[in-house]
């Protein structure tokens, strides 16, 4: 059986929908990715929720999906076919209320995507099936059919949040309050964004990805670039847990570099690196080593896009109160 | 196959590389590595440690075993970044890494429980709500749902990490108790 990876195809809906892609998603479901670190930021499922709504379209959440669990598979705790098989028991769920799924953090697409890659190896397929057929007999059958399957050319598609809105910018423009006139804005991608080659042909894989930027400026803001730009946050796969001491070097020359440039604030489109870039330890640990204190913003698209549409602090950047100055950010897109 | 200077064709030994593409097919492209150290100018654990992964792929290539040992396949960052720079189609080096963890970790030389003790947490969790955090966004999933998670984790170390914990627990709380009970002789 070939497997697909359930990436959604952009070229094919910019082709079928020239003029305005958002037509595309009109009348489709789209399923809203539950990440996990998005408890810190509930600004991040927020912004695309109330964004999805403005613009007509069906929004829902699936209950019955668990976390990704690719820090596990990352850290040797779960084997190949282990993670696909929670991957397959996630997407088997999301399928039967989504036909799109769209996600906010680089880690769950990466792991979404991933997960589907492994059920290439007819090896990890066999072992995958055969946990799926433990589980179905432990849950004592299935409540629909194909519940405990590998799902075989399902309907569903996977699209990460930043590709979404890039596609659809032209209609994100429209419903949006305020701009970003006046703003230096540092862009970072995330490892898991910019390296990634599962969804793209050789071409667009090494080419400088410059979504973020082409939004800035579309938002009316001025695009810096940074000697750091497509450097890792410092999260490393949890090296920051594991060895901090070194990770958070990488995590000080990101931040310090776009401070450099003057950057107003730093964008990117992962509650992830948001987590490693804004957590205020991090910062107070920064200091200690450098003897430095940075205090540069961070903040995701999803938040911004939800402070550009006017909507109340609380909801865009709920729970920030101690992220490095994110209030005077939302002042100053917001003064009349 | 250790102290050999990789001069010449002789100087490689596959039969380690043999037993890790047995588990991963995708590892055996690593054979046409042409020790450019693209990757190693790209990757961001070498900026801040001794992490060199054109070293170990050399290790790896031929065959001295003694790269499961060494704390820099714990440096990784798995950022992929090295994939998306090498010249050649198909060098999957975040996978490898994986494996060689995985190996490491069977020969009782990986990380103890005691470094994982983030991961102690974060398993028991997954095992208990479904993610990887207490009181997640959206509620805990429902028992049926978590009891799917953990028959998926059957075997799993995520297990063994979950088990120690509790086992750890038990054993603070037997300490607590006997403290306790000594504390009250005495008072
Ligand atoms: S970039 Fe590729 S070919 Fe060059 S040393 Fe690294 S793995 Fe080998
Ligand atoms: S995946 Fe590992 S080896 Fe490759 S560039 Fe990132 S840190 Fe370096």
């Amino acid at each position: 059986m070939k497997v697909n990876n359930l990436a959604i195809d952009i070229e094919k809906i910019k082709e079928e929908y020239p003029e305005n892609p958002l037509e595309f998603f009109k009348g489709k479901r789209l399923c809203l990715f539950k990440a996990c670190l998005e408890k810190y930021f509930p600004g991040v499922r927020f912004g695309i929720k109330n964004l999805c709504e403005a613009l007509d379209l069906k929004v829902n959440i699936c209950e019955k999906q668990s976390c990704c669990s690719g820090t596990f598979f990352q850290r040797n705790l779960i084997t190949r076919a282990q993670f696909a098989a929670i991957n397959e028991r996630n997407l088997n769920e999301i399928n039967r209320q989504g036909d799109i799924l769209l996600v906010s953090c680089n880690g769950c697409y990466n792991s979404l995507l991933r997960g589907r890659d492994f059920l290439k190896t007819p090896e990890v397929y066999k072992k995958t099936q055969e946990i799926l057929k433990g589980v179905k007999e432990e849950m004592g059958g299935e409540k629909y059919p194909g519940q405990y399957e590998i799902l075989d050319n399902p309907n569903l598609r996977v699209m990460h949040d930043l590709d979404f809105i890039y596609l659809i910018r032209e209609s994100v423009i429209n419903t949006l309050k305020y701009d970003l006139k006046g703003l230096k804005i540092a862009s970072h991608y995330g490892c898991h964004y910019l390296n990634l080659d599962r969804d793209r042909d050789t071409e667009t894989y090494l080419r400088d990805k410059r979504k973020l930027e082409d939004l800035i400026e579309l938002f009316g803001g001025e695009p810096v670039d940074y000697s750091e730009r497509e450097a890792c946050c410092g999260w490393g796969a949890s090296q920051i847990v594991l060895h901090p001491g070194d990770a958070l070097k990488t995590t000080y020359s990101k931040l310090k570099s776009a401070e450099n440039v003057e950057a107003s604030f730093l964008l990117m489109p992962c509650p992830t690196c948001l987590y490693t870039l804004s957590k205020p330890e991090f910062r107070d640990q920064i200091e200690g080593l450098f003897e430095e204190r940075l205090d540069i913003p961070t903040i995701h698209l999803n938040e911004l896009i939800a402070i550009l549409r006017g909507c109340e602090e609380e909801k865009c950047i709920a729970l920030r109160r101690h992220s490095p100055r994110i209030h005077e950010i939302y002042e100053t897109i917001t003064k009349e | 196959m250790t102290n050999v200077n990789i001069e010449s064709d002789e100087e490689w030994s596959y039969d380690f590389l043999e037993s890790l593409v047995e588990d991963i097919e995708e590892n055996r492209n690593i054979m046409q590595c042409i020790s450019c150290g693209k990757c190693v100018g790209e990757c961001p654990a070498a900026k801040i440690s001794n992490f060199n992964i054109r070293k170990i792929i050399s290790k790896v290539l031929r065959g001295d075993r003694s790269v499961l040992k060494d704390s820099d396949i714990w440096y990784c960052y798995l950022c992929e970044r090295c994939k998306r720079v090498c010249p050649k189609e198909g060098i999957n080096i975040p996978l490898l890494i994986i494996n060689l963890r995985n190996e490491s970790f069977k020969k009782g030389y990986g990380p103890k429980y005691n470094d994982l003790t983030k991961y102690v947490d974060m398993a028991s969790r997954f095992l208990t709500n479904g993610t990887v955090l207490d009181d997640p966004l959206d509620g805990e999933l429902s028992e049926d749902r978590v009891k799917e998670l953990d028959k998926i984790c059957d075997f799993a170390r995520i297990k063994y990490v979950f088990k120690a914990r509790n086992a750890n627990q038990q054993k603070d709380s037997d300490k607590e108790e006997s403290q306790e009970k000594k504390e009250s002789e005495i008072l």
